[in-house]
């Protein structure tokens, strides 16, 4: 039932914005807006009376760095029988600025019920996107977010700044180039009587799979 | 009847009260820390799961007020922190300002391995690794989070620690007065 109301809206959906890409993925529609006619898009899909999408559920970040790239090589290494990757790619090689970032948007219509994706994928990391604290005033702290986390800079945003890292904090963290563990690790020190920053102690920690087992009866590799 | 001489020889031994006909012999210093051992108040800082675990503590299954626990809201009117969870880098400055606030003697009991040592997120970017980086610790309570029980052992522990008593067991009275007595 719910699988036909979403298939429906599919088909509205692209009768209704010819201009943009619709594809139907995982039981939702997913529609590909561009920049500079995102506000038009999302105010039609809020307003539209077939669609009236009046729920924002949730506005996301993708950083597609090193997507689809092995980002370490294995090497035959130990003697407990499996591989263990060792060697990292030139990162800079890898960083593509067009279309690494991607803004998600997730709508739902509490009306129609229905739900729909929009995904807008940036040219730069510096493209302005604009603001959806106009239409939706809930998406304020989801801008907010994706600001602090992935540095995407939000237009007409009424309140732009971080939300969750500490004050003061440098870098966005969730971007796929950030160190895991950080540049700075905090302590207190008694003779100056406050907590400080200091640069962190700690080995970098690669948080991609490292051990790949050749015997893996669920992997099709055929060497 | 024994010689109070002999008995005095024979506290400052074993540090046992004297116990006879009602009533208790005992240093100043000994009272005061029973007194004080037995009415620890703690702040309350749930920062994780593990203040969901300090709250069943706190509840009626275990019920710490029966420790002489009293929890408050305050930390001018408590004398021990429980560092119940995971340490964010924003919340050290505030948790440092609190631990100051304290009046003397005040303790700190680090709960859970995320207060221990960073736990799962020691290697994240905005979690303090332990919070014996902010703040001087007393006990660590290890768990992941520890439950109620580990926390009622720890902080029967804390109290031992508050008076002064060397073993790890709570020495036994019933059985110095029964001696007395007979």
């Amino acid at each position: 039932m719910m699988h036909k109301r979403q298939q429906a809206l599919s088909v509205r959906l692209k009768s209704l914005c010819p201009d943009n890409r619709v594809d139907y993925l995982t039981n939702m529609p997913i529609l590909y807006g561009e920049i500079d006619s995102l506000e038009s898009i999302m105010q039609h899909l809020q307003t539209h009376d077939d669609l009236q999408m009046n729920m924002l559920l949730d506005l996301c970040v993708v950083d597609r760095l090193h997507y689809g790239v092995d980002e370490w090589v294995g090497v035959q290494g130990t003697s407990q029988g499996y591989d263990r990757a060792r060697t990292p790619l030139d990162q800079q090689s890898l960083i593509q600025e067009k279309g690494r970032f991607e803004v998600v948007y997730h709508l739902l219509s509490t009306t129609h019920n229905h739900r729909a994706r929009v995904k807008v994928s940036l040219n730069h990391a510096s493209t302005l996107v604009p603001s959806m604290t106009g239409i939706w005033p809930n998406a304020n702290w989801y801008e907010r977010e994706a600001f602090d986390l992935f540095g995407i800079r939000f237009i007409n945003h009424p309140d732009l700044r971080r939300i969750l890292t500490d004050y003061g904090f440098v870098g966005y963290p969730m971007r796929k180039d950030f160190p895991l563990q950080g540049r700075v690790e905090l302590r207190y020190d008694a003779s100056l009587a406050r907590c400080l920053y200091e640069p962190v102690t700690l080995e970098n920690r690669v948080s991609t799979p490292k051990v790949i087992r050749r015997d893996d009866d669920r992997l099709s590799i055929t060497e | 009847m024994r010689d109070l001489r002999q008995q005095i020889h024979d506290y400052k031994h074993s540090g046992t009260p004297i116990v006879r006909n009602g009533f208790v012999v005992m240093q100043y210093k000994q009272l005061v820390d029973w007194a004080r051992g037995n009415s620890v108040w703690p702040l309350s800082f749930g920062l994780a799961c593990c203040g969901v675990e300090l709250m069943h503590f706190i509840a009626s299954r275990y019920d710490f007020d029966r420790f002489g626990f009293a929890l408050r809201a305050s930390p001018r009117q408590a004398d021990v922190m429980i560092v119940a969870g995971t340490l964010c880098n924003k919340m050290a400055p505030a948790l440092r300002a609190v631990y100051d606030m304290m009046a003397e003697p005040k303790y700190v009991v680090s709960m859970g391995s995320c207060a221990n040592g960073g736990g799962y997120y020691h290697y994240s970017y905005s979690v303090v690794r332990g919070c014996d980086r902010i703040v001087p610790v007393d006990l660590y309570i290890p768990g992941c989070p520890p439950n109620a029980e580990a926390l009622m052992y720890g902080m029967i522990q804390l109290q031992n620690k508050i008076q002064g008593v060397k073993s790890f067991y709570m020495p036994d009275y019933t059985r110095e007065l029964e001696q007395n007595d007979a």
